[in-house]
């Protein structure tokens, strides 16, 4: 029983020092990124605090607007539930979640995920901005071509293409991330740490033990970590893979209405988002966790999570949107690269 | 019954529709675009204009002919130059006013920066409906050579003011001093545009997004009147500029390509930037000696005249008449937007959504000159809106 109250305590403290920490930092990234991307454009760019940490405390002040969408309440606790999944999604790559309910595995992980991906079809089917229907054009009287057609909202049209992003768009990533763990001949993230870090759990606290054997520096997990590279990006729906808030058509997407403190809300979503998939990709790649009570193995998991922001600003800035079009052969193209990199690491 | 009849004469299934503006990002005008859709592939398209009324003819109507040159040349920001250019062309010719050949070489010195900025700006906007802003900002940043230069010139980035009835503006005459400079910062641009040309084009995802998309054909530009580069791209050698006596002196390529998809259209542009800057070493190094204005005119009656020229979009018109006080009667502008974007309304059928809109774009549309009516007071310029339109000249306009 006492073990069990330790247990959970240990838990809850982890929890929350990994959350407080993970938000604080992840707040920091879309600054890096923009700076990045900035600077290849040859702009100044934004102070690195603004984009991420004070839009979020800006949005926080600002005044409630309610959503226009089917159910308002409904659409808005959407993107708590959205901060809610992504924070499970990092909580199950820290140690002390390994040993609960076997969640700190690649179904924990793939499962996060997918809900994580759902929340944009929701989101997309419930939105219902104002760019989609006040026209003040009385297009019946101007006589339409075609006055009867059902008009769909921009948002619905990007919960659509969220659908084929799960069905295809999301396949590279889940590929790329079983590799570590087809080497581990596991479904545990620690049989994988393990594997490639056996020092890691007799280390003291205050140690940092670093990875023998990173999957990354193999040739099935270099393959790997491209195509997780690629899946990331589309996972985050950046470009170019932006199809489901492509500027140009869908604008914003599902998440277009959100604003105030929704808004504020979103933003701690997608920028804790970058950072678990990074923390995830230093855990399962590299072999060292996002431990919030070993101090230097969390600021290396840290560190070292800048490596696919890094890629993605420098990939967004000489990227446009690509359409499903060009979509399709890319991803099917990624699969293939996964699938030989999970058969290469069989071999491992 | 007319919603039967014409819901019955269409024989396309479509699922959706959707609706893009008159406010979106992607649209930098007011008009609104609705897409009949299949899945993501568009059947049918709308484009509904006139968001913002045109009224700017009526500003116009009565005054005195060299008044009416300032607001010619503020019927659009980005080719200001050309309305200003062929709005005292139409004078000139109706009048029968002879221009110094000095003066012709700067009117088209002047024309050719503003293709160039011109052709740039719909660069940059074909990159930002891609979603390529570091090639978008690119674009800006170079564009920013031939703003400096229109301001050294006219004084004035955007509203640079040369030409004037019988001539050009003494302040716009050429310098050695500015000749030198426009010839080094030209050699400047050369280069670096050069680079970005090549790297656009050797960018595989651009020229997958471009290529084989938004086909129109030579007949149907023809049809449709899709001129400018919107129409040489699809393989329609026409240009005014060659019939225009002013262009006579000058050795250049009208750039006509058979693509006919959205990435000829880009090409097009890219390759007429390099043809002016040609043209600007000529006007530069040949420039003529002599006066730079012919004040032997008069404002007297003249029948109702048109011009035609080869703005940096395809064919605009400008036509009015004077009244035995020389005042304005019955001014009338036609850009080349209205059947470009028209056009475009046929040839996005069949793309991708997103491809749509950039196909509708790759036409450069100038909503601005298209549409838009503006009142300039005391230095101060303001939209003008429908009620005071009606308040001022009443329904019958």
């Amino acid at each position: 029983m006492v073990d069990y109250l330790v247990f959970t305590a240990g838990l809850l403290a982890s929890s929350m020092i990994a959350i407080t920490i993970a938000i604080a930092y992840s707040l920091v990234l879309p600054g890096i990124e923009r700076k990045i991307q900035a600077r290849i454009q040859q702009r100044i760019g934004p102070p690195i605090l603004t984009p991420g940490f004070w839009s979020v405390i800006k949005f926080g002040y600002k005044a409630k607007v309610e959503p226009m969408a089917q159910m308002p309440r409904f659409y808005g606790s959407l993107v708590y539930f959205g901060v809610g999944i992504v924070m499970l999604l990092l909580l199950f790559s820290t140690p002390y979640w390994w040993a609960v309910l076997g969640w700190g595995s690649i179904l924990g992980i793939a499962g996060m995920l997918k809900l994580e991906e759902v929340i944009y079809v929701l989101m997309g089917s419930q939105s219902q901005s104002v760019l989609s229907t006040s026209m003040p054009v009385p297009d019946l009287v101007k006589g339409s071509k075609r006055p009867r057609v059902k008009r769909e909202f921009v948002e619905q049209h990007s919960a659509e293409r969220a659908l084929k992003m799960m069905a295809i768009g999301s396949l590279p990533i889940y590929l790329a991330m079983l590799v570590p763990f087809i080497a581990a001949n596991s479904p545990l993230i620690s049989m994988v740490v393990v594997h490639q870090n056996p020092a890691y759990f007799s280390s003291p606290w205050f140690g940092l033990p670093l990875p023998s054997n990173p999957v990354v520096l193999s040739v099935a997990g270099f393959i790997a970590a491209i195509v997780y590279l690629m899946g990331y990006v589309m996972l985050l729906n950046e470009k170019p893979f932006n199809i489901l808030k492509a500027k140009v058509d869908v604008i914003e997407g599902g998440v277009l209405e959100y604003a105030s403190k929704l808004r504020g809300y979103y933003y701690i979503m997608r920028n804790l988002l970058l950072f678990a998939m990074s923390s995830i990709f230093v855990t399962l790649f590299i072999g060292i966790p996002f431990d919030p009570l070993m101090p230097l193995a969390f600021l290396m998991n840290m560190l070292l999570s800048l490596i696919l922001p890094i890629c993605l600003a420098v990939l967004v800035a000489f990227s446009p949107t690509l359409t499903f079009r060009q979509i399709y052969p890319v991803t099917l193209g990624l699969a293939a690269l996964g699938v030989l990199a999970m058969i290469l690491s069989v071999s491992l | 019954m007319a919603e039967k009849v014409s819901e019955t004469s269409n024989t396309k299934v479509v699922e959706k529709e959707l609706s893009f503006g008159p406010v979106h990002p992607a649209l930098l005008e007011p008009y609104r675009i609705r897409l009949f859709v299949n899945d993501e592939y568009v059947e049918d398209c709308e484009i509904t204009i006139n968001m913002a009324y045109r009224g700017i003819e009526k500003l116009f109507e009565g005054l005195p002919v060299e008044r009416a040159l300032i607001i010619a040349e503020k019927v659009c920001g980005i080719c200001s130059n050309v309305h200003a250019f062929n709005s005292v062309r139409v004078i000139e010719g109706g009048l029968k006013i002879e221009v110094p050949e000095r003066a012709n070489y700067i009117r088209v010195l002047t024309h050719e920066f503003q293709r160039i900025t011109s052709h740039l700006l719909l660069l940059a906007h074909a990159f930002e409906v891609l979603s390529h802003e570091t090639f978008s900002m690119r674009s800006f940043l170079l564009r920013e050579t031939f703003m400096d230069l229109m301001a050294y010139l006219g004084g004035n980035r955007v509203m640079a003011s040369v030409p004037v009835i019988g001539g050009i503006r003494p302040r716009a005459d050429l310098t050695e001093p500015l000749k030198k400079t426009i010839l080094d910062r030209v050699d400047e641009f050369e280069k670096k545009y050069l680079n970005y040309v090549d790297r656009i084009l050797a960018d595989p995802m651009i020229m997958s997004r471009l290529s084989g998309v938004g086909l129109m054909t030579k007949e149907e530009a023809m049809e449709w009147y899709a001129t400018g580069p919107t129409g040489r791209a699809s393989g329609w050698d026409f240009d005014l500029r060659r019939d225009q006596k002013e262009y006579k002196p000058f050795e250049y390529n009208i750039i006509v390509l058979d693509g006919c998809d959205n990435k000829a259209r880009v090409v097009a542009r890219a390759l007429e930037i390099i043809e002016s800057m040609k043209i600007i070493r000529q006007a530069v190094k040949n420039l003529p000696a002599g006066p730079i204005i012919n004040n032997e005119w008069c404002p007297a009656k003249m029948d109702y005249t048109t011009a035609y020229i080869e703005t940096y979009r395809g064919e605009l018109m400008h036509s009015y008449g004077l009244d035995e006080r020389g005042l304005i009667r019955n001014y009338k502008i036609r850009t080349p937007t209205i059947t470009n974007l028209a056009a475009m309304e046929q040839v996005c059928i069949g793309d991708h959504v997103t491809d749509a809109i950039l196909t509708i774009a790759s036409c450069d549309p100038c909503l601005t000159c298209c549409t838009r009516a503006e009142v300039v007071q005391a230095g101060q310029s303001r939209l003008m809106t429908e009620l005071e339109i009606v308040d001022k000249y009443g329904w019958r306009r």
